[in-house]
């Protein structure tokens, strides 16, 4: 880094600060741009770091990251002009996936106001040293960014009221039967006889229990413990063995059989699919659903209109969070994550978490630090949530499963609401629909990109 | 007679500490429903009734998640290795769980066997125990079965047993314990009637038994098929101690850490070749039984279970040692029959 202290530096700032700018830049275009700059001796600051990648398409949201840890002030993201990708619509797949990355960033208590995006061509020399320029100089405004993953000073407490842990702890297991739970045991033993499934995946008195023989069917309960969701188990090694399935779900369980379907990760004629009619469980999810009557069941089972009327706006929980300033909703999420002990079961307990291997669990070399520290466990979170955009179905499972009480449903949250804001987009709840990423439009909005 | 002391007197106790900027953790409502043990900032933040017991263990202030072991530096010349700073800060954790408290001893035995683990020893010799005796219990708990109670003594400095009316009897058990409460006791005649615990749910000697004989039994796939191999039992454990050491940094530094691992993840015993040993999740469920009940009681005398019912509270599917090892039992008298 330069030592010369430039003038605007002179003013009022202490004159050590130079920001430290990061920018990830697409091969064809602005790197182009920025050597053109270079080679008409264009003068721009020197703080700014180029790393080159075959385009816009290929940044990963984690390099945004890393480059915050360890100690970017800015990061700007630069690629093509709509239309001038050199692998046809690479700079779409990257807006589209930035859209909704920076609602994410935005959720967590990132400050927008470090990341930029511009579209910079190879004939935009002009362009590059004015963005350097300018960036280089709000960043110097705003100072080093040190809020970043950091903690309130007073210790435990977050200052965010939510909502208390959800109403099934401490309710008792045998609370009470729904009507239909005779009719499902008698479905379940007629499809076991017939031969027509080999095993039902439904819910026990405790938990899910696996029935494969019909004059077990009576282990099969239908209340209102019937929290987990159980399509989880139709990606397992172990339940795949046991033949062809029966699965029991909730209307938004089935969500995600759709998104799983659309995935090419189930076959749904491989599989019969009893839908419960739902009650509510009184999950904080249940106040805003509706989705009560499964939709796409081989049968569906139990009361019909027995589930209360949404009473809940569907983003009311994160209104709280995201009317705290950014700093505050970063302590916020310090604070949740710092009990964080990486147990992973927000991950295990998710039908769209199936990768064979996980991103964390790879380490040569590491992207994820498996450290329950800080950096490693916002890094983590980051990671699923994002790779959840446009898939979760908002079964909330990952935050039923923590043992820490990490609200992590409002993670999830927040990239509904993005996804279906911007591209009027709901995961899992029309078969037909293209699927959020790995698709693009051309009219996708980007009034965020210079 | 017996001692006592007041809960405002034992929460100016916990304050006092916290001035003199000693850590002190216990449980704490971290949020609405979440009773937790935490480090405490304020006495008013000390959760002492209302919950069976929090939802993490007591081991994370001793053996924390994640712990730096080292650091190191490449420089030209070669590599430099840091030492950690020794440790010096006093703790105190109050209104433990006997069923917490009782896991440290047992934990003594596999920290100070082939290797004397520093980090361990200094950070048990810098905390003092308090436990609270269970005034409750709920049905995931099971320390009878396992030899323990709900004012069990064992691993505390002190122990405290409700009277009622915002009383505590307190029984100072070493040392340390006597200093922490030395002049803040109450002589009273008022004695406290022992709690009563869960009613026994197993023997540990036939579940003993039946792990050593029935290792590829079909129970074991018939009975784990819904666990989905998170880690929520190991790190919520006050005995699961397992351990994995990384070298976190760049190219110029960085450290060695130790974090915690879990006989439950799927790269726990995943070899460098490819092959696993322990290829699903029975055999890592049973593992998990196989430890606790007879690997660890073979090699140092102890079963590694504290009945705490952490496992079962955490588990997603409603799973646990003791859902497991219940029904293992009655598969083994009937096979026995």
């Amino acid at each position: 880094m330069s030592d010369k202290p430039t003038e605007a530096a002179a003013c009022d700032r202490p004159a050590e600060f130079e920001p430290k700018i990061v920018a990830f830049v697409c091969n064809w275009c602005t790197y182009l741009g920025a050597d053109l700059a270079g080679t008409t001796r264009l003068e721009y600051p020197s703080n700014v770091r180029i790393i080159r990648l075959p385009c816009t398409g290929r940044i990963d949201f984690n390099l945004i990251i890393k480059a915050f840890e360890i100690g970017a002030d800015s990061v700007l993201v630069s690629g093509c002009h709509p239309g001038d990708c050199h692998y046809t619509s690479g700079n779409y797949h990257a807006r589209r996936r930035w859209i909704l990355f920076r609602e994410l960033l935005g959720a967590l208590g990132f400050d927008l106001g470090r990341v930029y995006f511009t579209w910079i061509s190879a004939a935009e020399g002009h362009k590059w040293q004015e963005v350097v320029k300018e960036i280089t100089e709000k960043t110097r405004q705003m100072g080093p960014y040190t809020s970043l993953y950091q903690s309130p000073s007073a210790g435990v407490g977050a200052t965010l009221v939510v909502a208390p842990e959800g109403g099934h702890k401490g309710r008792p297991y045998d609370a009470g039967v729904w009507g239909g739970e005779a009719e499902l045991r008698e479905a379940c033993r007629r499809l076991l006889e017939e031969g027509k499934v080999k095993v039902v995946i439904g819910y026990g008195k405790r938990g899910p229990v696996f029935v494969t023989r019909p004059e077990d069917v009576e282990q099969l309960v239908w209340n209102d413990r019937c929290l987990a969701n159980l399509t989880v188990y139709l990606k397992r090694k172990e339940i795949r063995a046991l033949g062809r399935p029966a699965i029991v779900v909730k209307g938004c369980d089935e969500r995600a059989l759709v998104v799983l379907e659309k995935e090419s990760q189930i076959d749904r004629k491989e599989m019969h699919v009893l839908g419960m009619a739902c009650q509510g469980l009184g999950e904080a999810k249940c106040e805003s659903c509706d989705v009560h009557m499964p939709r796409f069941a081989d049968e569906v089972i139990g009361e019909a209109d027995q589930h209360p009327a949404e009473t809940g706006e569907r983003w009311k929980s994160l209104q709280a969070l995201l009317a705290l300033p950014d700093a505050d909703r970063m302590s916020y999420w310090a604070t949740e994550f710092e009990r964080c002990v990486k147990c992973y079961a927000c991950r295990q307990v998710c039908p769209m978490c199936y990768c064979e291997r996980c991103l964390v669990e790879k380490n040569r070399p590491t992207e994820i630090e498996p450290s329950a520290t800080a950096k490693g466990n916002f890094a983590w979170h980051i990671l699923r949530a994002f790779h959840l955009a446009g898939r979760c179905v908002g079964c909330d499972e990952c935050t039923r499963a923590c043992p820490a009480g990490i609200d992590l449903r409002l993670l999830n949250l927040s990239l509904a609401k993005a996804a279906e804001e911007h591209f009027g987009y709901r995961a899992g709840m029309d078969p037909k629909a293209e699927e959020l990423i790995g698709a693009y439009s051309l009219q996708d909005k980007e009034n965020f990109i210079r | 007679m017996s001692a006592t002391i007041s809960q405002a007197a034992l929460r100016e106790l916990v304050g006092g500490l916290i001035a003199q900027g000693k850590r002190v953790a216990g449980p704490c409502e971290v949020k609405p429903g979440c009773v937790l043990y935490a480090p405490l900032v304020s006495s008013a933040q000390l959760v002492l009734e209302g919950f069976i017991r929090p939802a993490n263990s007591l081991k994370e202030f001793i053996f924390p998640k994640h712990e730096e072991l080292y650091g190191y530096r490449i420089t030209g010349q070669g590599i430099e290795l840091t030492e950690v700073e020794p440790l010096r800060a006093e703790q105190v954790l109050i209104a433990a769980r006997p069923c917490d408290a009782a896991a440290l001893p047992i934990l003594d035995r596999v920290f100070n066997w082939d290797y004397k683990d520093e980090l361990y020893n200094s950070r048990r010799q810098l905390t003092t125990i308090v436990t609270l005796a269970c005034a409750a219990h709920d049905d995931a708990c099971f320390c009878t079965s396992v030899g323990l109670g709900p004012a069990a003594e064992r691993g505390s400095d002190a122990l405290l047993l409700e009277l009622g009316g915002g009383e505590y009897e307190v029984r100072c058990l070493t040392g340390k314990g006597k200093s922490l409460f030395d002049g803040k006791l109450q002589a009273s005649e008022r004695v406290a009637s022992l709690p009563s615990g869960p009613e026994k749910r197993f023997e540990a000697a036939v579940v003993r038994a039946f792990v050593k004989e029935n290792l590829e039994s079909p129970f074991w796939p018939a009975q784990t098929l819904a666990c989905l191999g998170c880690g929520a039992c190991a790190y919520t454990c006050p005995t699961c101690h397992c351990f994995d050491i990384v070298d976190e940094g760049n190219i110029e530094r960085g450290v060695r850490a130790r974090n915690w691992d879990s006989c439950q993840f799927a790269l726990f015993t995943l070899h460098a070749s490819g092959h696993n040993p322990r290829p699903n999740q029975p055999s890592r469920q049973r593992q998990r039984i196989d430890h606790k009940f007879r690997i660890y009681p073979e090699k140092f005398g102890e079963i590694l279970c504290t009945g705490c019912g952490n496992c079962a509270r955490n588990c997603p599917v409603g799973m646990g040692v003791l859902r497991v090892v219940a029904t293992l039992e009655s598969s083994a008298s009937g096979s026995a029959r």
